[in-house]
């Protein structure tokens, strides 16, 4: 275990000095976000009174919907796109030759990305707070789990598009499908088969938290439990559809051809 | 005979390829490298070299053998595997651009199970082994090409692997810097007791740095042994005679009499070339040039150079012969 919080450590300082040698080009990501977010919020309240899906009918619904699809891009993408950009940069077989499996570098990589992205997320809620004029009571406490189980979800999703990528390398137009997709199952409504939809379930009970105020401790255990259920099996079917595709490459030669 | 760092036995692999037929890269390869030496693995292209050393490296799985390094499987034992086993792989940065020198030294430290701070007596060492001192602040984009090969050669020796695999480890670098790494790399095996596999097209860094070598042709060995046994058996005796202008008929036509004997006009001198099968065919020679009084500009023995055992280890291979020697 100790090797583990080691490779842990290695990988956050190496995300930190890239993060702070590149804030250039870092910060330019957060404002971008930011500065889509104020398109969709002044068209927003251009349209104001229209109907819209479940999240959207309100700025809360907007807000937390937009920084939940971020948490969700951020999450898939991150799998995909580092093992695409290993890969391109020749250092995913470098990876590979370590004494931990691939899958452990992949996801402690991934539990970093997570601490980046829920900082971002943190910092850019404020700022889009700040820009509604609506000032969201959050419930950390019970936010916070809720929030890991959808990134654990969205990384299934994303281990399943890295896989692919080992085999076909280039999969960039499939991610861009992938990511209107997660916007739809993260505004969709919960409701019948949908609920079991990657993002769809966790995003229902976030929104609970934000919009009704409720804590994790009222909602039913069922519900809870069905949370937990769908996140672990889409990440572990992305993990087995992840393995199988690693599989390929490796008899095919092509791990890290790119 | 010494334990093994390195076991392939009956290694095996065939690509299928769509809408053609499979290809066998690797047939039935076999091999060993023991601790503190350099072994050649050399093939023309398409030889099966790459794909044999990315099995070695667990990149690439093998249809059929196995791969035991310091007696671990290393697909089986995965990680233990690992621990011994580092490489610098052709045609990959293999290291982190992004990152400074000591940074790149640190991180893959990390990779391999070892503490950073723990070892950075180690790392300082590598730095000053390398030359890289003066630039262990700078990132690594900023190197020149034979410095990024350096530090990716430092970061394969950090990780303390007793077995370094280098794919064409001086490949497009300069003479110097080329120069340099072959000196380091015998210093790595010498001094550090490192088992060095590496391949290469250059025959001269071959020549210059591996004990032994093992040469494929078609996923196949057709020769294995050191270099030195491999000279021998393609070792010719040969005497080079630069004569001044022409030679007269005469002696031309005295001189083709001598067995293995051939002439050539080169920049208006003749050239003599001469196997010398017996020690008389010498002395004839002198004494036919002597008789007319013919102006010698040099006389040289032919050295044969390992591109030439190479080239007529493959020939031979491709002519339908048998494997050429075996430890």
């Amino acid at each position: 275990m100790a090797k583990k919080w080691l490779l842990f450590k290695q990988l956050a300082k190496k995300s930190w000095i890239e993060f702070r040698r590149y804030f250039f080009n870092s910060m330019g990501g957060i404002i971008t976000l930011y500065v889509v977010f104020l398109v969709i919020f002044m068209g927003y309240k251009g349209i104001a009174g229209a109907a819209g899906p479940d999240l959207g009918t309100s700025i809360e619904g907007i807000l937390v919907g937009y920084v939940l699809w971020f948490l969700a891009l951020s999450a898939y993408q991150d799998v995909a796109y580092s093992i695409q950009n290993e890969a391109r940069q020749g250092t995913l077989e470098q990876l590979y030759m370590s004494v931990h499996n691939f899958g452990w570098v992949i996801g402690l990589q991934q539990i970093v990305n997570a601490f980046y992205s829920l900082l971002v997320a943190s910092v850019l809620t404020f700022f889009l707070m700040l820009t509604t004029g609506k000032w969201l009571t959050i419930d950390m406490l019970s936010l916070l789990p809720l929030l890991i189980l959808e990134l654990i979800c969205f990384a299934g999703v994303g281990f399943a598009l890295g896989g692919l990528m080992l085999i076909f390398k280039r999969i960039d137009s499939y991610m861009q499908i992938v990511q209107f997709v997660l916007i739809f199952f993260v505004a969709a409504p919960a409701k019948s088969f949908m609920k079991l939809m990657p993002g769809t379930w966790g995003a229902h009970l976030i929104q609970k938290v934000i919009n009704g105020g409720e804590g994790l401790l009222e909602f039913a255990w069922q519900d809870l439990l069905l949370a937990v259920v769908i996140s672990l099996a889409y990440l572990l079917l992305g993990v087995v559809i992840y393995r199988i595709c690693e599989r390929k490459a490796m008899q095919a030669g092509t791990l890290g051809h790119y | 005979m010494a334990e093994t760092i390195l076991t392939v036995e009956n290694l095996s692999k065939t690509y299928n390829v769509r809408k053609s037929k499979p290809i066998k890269a690797v047939d039935c390869i076999s091999l060993e490298a023991y601790p503190g030496e350099i072994l050649g693995i050399l093939g023309s292209n398409g030889a099966g070299k790459t794909t044999t050393v990315k099995m070695i490296c667990g990149l690439i799985r093998p249809d059929s053998g196995r791969i035991l390094i310091n007696g671990k499987d290393n697909f089986k034992q995965r990680s233990a595997a690992m621990e011994h086993i580092s490489a610098v792989l052709e045609g990959n940065r293999n290291i982190y651009w992004r990152l400074t020198v000591r940074e790149n030294l640190e991180f893959f430290a990390g990779l391999k199970g070892k503490d950073p701070r723990a070892i950075k007596k180690e790392i300082d060492y590598y730095i000053d082994f390398f030359g890289l001192g003066t630039k262990k602040n700078e990132t690594a984009s900023k190197l020149s090409r034979g410095m990024q090969q350096k530090l990716a050669i430092a970061v394969a020796m950090i990780t303390g692997s007793e077995l370094v695999l280098l794919d064409e480890p001086t490949l497009g670098l300069d003479v110097k810097t080329s120069y340099d790494i072959r000196e380091l790399l015998k210093q790595i095996a010498a001094e550090n007791g490192r088992t060095v596999l590496l391949t290469s097209h250059d025959m001269n860094v071959v020549q210059d740095v591996c004990e032994r070598v093992i040469i494929i042709n078609n996923g196949r060995i057709i020769a294995q042994d050191k270099v030195s046994n491999l000279m021998r058996l393609f070792d010719v005796k040969a005497f080079k005679f630069v004569a001044e202008g022409s030679l007269s008929e005469n002696l031309k036509q005295a001189l083709a009499q001598i067995p293995h004997l051939s002439l050539a006009e080169e920049e208006m001198n003749t050239v003599i070339t001469l196997n010398l099968e017996e020690t008389r065919n010498f002395y004839r020679v002198v004494e036919l040039l002597g008789s007319e009084n013919v102006s010698l500009l040099s006389i040289n023995r032919q050295e044969i150079n390992f591109e030439q055992v190479f080239m007529g280890i493959l020939g031979r291979s491709e002519n339908g012969g048998e494997k050429m020697a075996a430890l």
